[in-house]
């Protein structure tokens, strides 16, 4: 039981850090990185809930969710090589041209 | 043990039908060796037909009584439920409109295969999320809606604007669905099941000890959901997202992914509300009164019709909040909600494509541009008004009798509850004030005159469109019982449905937590 409660303590840890980079850093990859390391989190404890329940379905959505992941990843980083190429940096904080 | 999903159920048949021509548009467009002009006219043409085929399929299945009538929950994971049949309706009435629009937005831009392939992709999306009853089913759902428009967002790659909405639109939206996962791993982990149903049906009867989790999944359920809805504290990244896009394509994010956000919403949200206790509501109606008053706000100051549409369409989620923040009280509640959704699937397209006729034929979006378009462009400039005045909720039109039927249950729950008449008055108040936005841009279209007063060819596929708006605000203004008493049927009815879902056996997934154990 207590093996379970560091994988949600681990989880919540993990959250804590995504949070943080989302809020602190301006970098668009960085950004990507850290809403990829909550969704971790989540897939994280999806399977240490799963392991202790009598089914699978946790790991289930744990599999879908990481397929899911890496579609994003790939749209993301799609996005971001046509930002580097109009701009020729990354940086959130210049996109600003539309205010009101 | 599960049954098989039924191959001849809606979500099924429309998957099969949108998901293969979908796919094989690419597939064509790679085949050919010739690059004609005519290409995006052939694909329009293809994924107009492919709609027209699923929502025919749909409505068909509707009026012959074959699917079931609304159900809250279902031990499958999608089900073939007036529920899903409904928005599924309303989506695809925006991708139809939205296609067959770009038959001329459209015209002479880059990858045109891809750009229909993707709003067909995402069209499925839309319309699973409506019929699923499975976390797992929504999860995939929901990002098969929302991956597609990520890349059309940021469609025109030449375009700064274009790639910063989809940008700033990407970060939250990834933001949304890792916040979705979080919660339902929560969920799974205090209920033990991914069924919408049974999971709620735990909830209800959770430990007291396990309470707090059991809120902050709601809560984080909420907030997942409410970055689509573009409910207030989420709403950061809307106007700038509906307005850089192309301009088509904020008419599908406008009227279509918030609409399917709401079917999600009302799916899980309202449901676990009823589960878990009903203090939910008082923090709904707040966030309604914040929505439309900061969405009509905002409008007041913009120069740009897309970002005028944008915040008014934040304003019409705060409408459509106040049925879902009433809906334990009263039983008209969410079939306002849900008039008022397929209202606005309409107005809002309507709005927009208007915006992209204006696009094409004047290449511009502000206000200056909109100067004597009653001369020069009539048939836009009319459908304009019509829809603003229909977003406004003035009599004869269609956007009036779901408001009158959302602010009717406001007043009707007052003696259950003492803030909804107040939030009906709130209500009021915003139509009012928004109407000062619409009436501005009426101004500019009837009263002022342009430089140039000629006449503009005006794109012959957005005018059908355009004219297919006008018969259905004005039609439905006049005639609303027929999509009144479809919006009712529509309606889960919330209070059989929580009780025979907690004659399921849940909670077996108590024990997980450290502190279930002891149930």
């Amino acid at each position: 039981m207590s093996e379970l409660l560091d994988f949600v303590i681990l989880s919540m840890v993990l959250v804590a850090v995504g949070i943080y980079g989302l809020v602190v850093k301006r970098n668009a990859i960085r950004m990507l990185f850290s809403i990829e390391i909550i969704a971790n989190a989540a897939n994280l404890l999806l399977v240490a809930f799963s392991r202790g329940l009598p089914n699978a379905q946790g790991q289930v959505v744990a599999l879908f969710s990481i397929a899911i992941a890496a579609a994003e990843v790939a749209v993301g980083l799609g996005l971001i090589i046509v930002a580097y190429r109009l701009y020729k940096e990354i940086d959130v904080a210049e996109l600003r041209s539309m205010r009101g | 043990m599960k049954k098989m999903v039924d191959l001849l159920s809606s979500p099924i048949l429309v998957t099969i039908i949108l998901g293969s021509v979908g796919l094989a548009i690419p597939a064509i467009d790679a085949g050919r060796r010739e690059k004609g002009r005519d290409r995006n006219r052939l694909y329009s043409a293809i994924a107009f037909g492919a709609l027209i085929v699923a929502i025919g399929i749909i409505i068909f299945r509707v009026l012959t009584g074959e699917v079931l009538p609304a159900v809250a929950f279902s031990q499958e994971v999608v089900v073939d439920d007036m529920f899903g049949s409904f928005f599924a309706i309303a989506l695809l009435i925006v991708s139809i409109m939205v296609t067959a629009s770009s038959w001329n937005y459209y015209k002479g831009r880059s990858n045109p295969a891809a750009y229909y392939s993707l709003i067909l992709l995402s069209s499925i999306g839309m319309v699973v999320i409506a019929y699923s009853t499975d976390l797992v089913m929504l999860l995939v759902a929901w990002e098969l809606m929302s991956l597609p428009t990520y890349a059309l967002a940021g469609f025109s790659k030449r375009d700064p604007i274009s790639n910063e909405a989809a940008i700033k639109y990407f970060m939250f939206g990834a933001l949304s669905s890792a916040i979705i996962v979080l919660a339902i791993g929560l969920v799974y982990g205090i209920t033990g099941t991914t069924n919408i149903g049974d999971s709620i049906s735990a909830l209800a009867n959770l430990d007291a000890s396990l309470m707090p989790i059991g809120l902050l999944a709601v809560a984080l359920f909420i907030a997942g959901f409410g970055f689509k809805m573009g409910l207030v504290p989420f709403h950061m990244w809307l106007p700038d997202a509906y307005e850089g896009s192309p301009t088509t394509i904020g008419a599908l994010l406008a009227a279509g992914t918030k609409k399917a956000g709401f079917a999600a919403a009302i799916r899980v949200i309202v449901l676990g509300m009823f589960a878990l206790n009903l203090d939910w509501t008082l923090a709904l109606a707040v966030v309604a009164v914040f929505t439309m008053t900061l969405g009509n706000l905002a409008a007041l100051v913009q120069r740009s019709v897309p970002r005028i549409l944008a915040y008014s369409s934040i304003a019409q989620a705060g409408y459509i909040m106040i049925g879902i923040a009433l809906a334990p009280y009263s039983d008209q509640a969410l079939s306002g909600s849900l008039f008022h959704i397929m209202n606005h699937a309409v107005m809002k397209s309507a709005g927009f494509i208007a915006a992209a006729a204006v696009a094409t034929a004047l290449a511009g979006y502000s206000l200056q541009n909109y100067r004597g378009l009653g001369r020069r462009m009539p048939i836009t400039a009319i459908a304009l008004s019509i829809s603003l005045l229909a977003l406004a909720g003035v009599p004869p039109l269609n956007g009036f009798w779901s408001k009158l039927v959302l602010f009717g249950a406001g007043i009707n729950s007052g003696p259950i509850v003492e803030w909804g008449p107040w939030l009906a008055i709130a209500g009021v108040l915003n139509s009012a004030l928004s109407l000062g936005y619409y009436a501005w841009i009426m101004r500019k279209m009837y009263m002022e005159d342009a430089p140039d007063m000629r006449r503009v060819k005006e794109p012959r596929a957005i005018v059908a469109v355009l004219i297919f708006a006008i018969v259905f605000m004005v039609g439905f203004g006049i005639w609303y019982t027929p999509l009144l008493n479809f919006a009712s049927s529509a309606v889960p009815d919330l209070t059989s449905n929580i009780t025979q879902a907690s004659t399921i056996t849940g909670g077996e997934g108590l024990r997980a937590l450290p502190g279930g154990s002891g149930s």
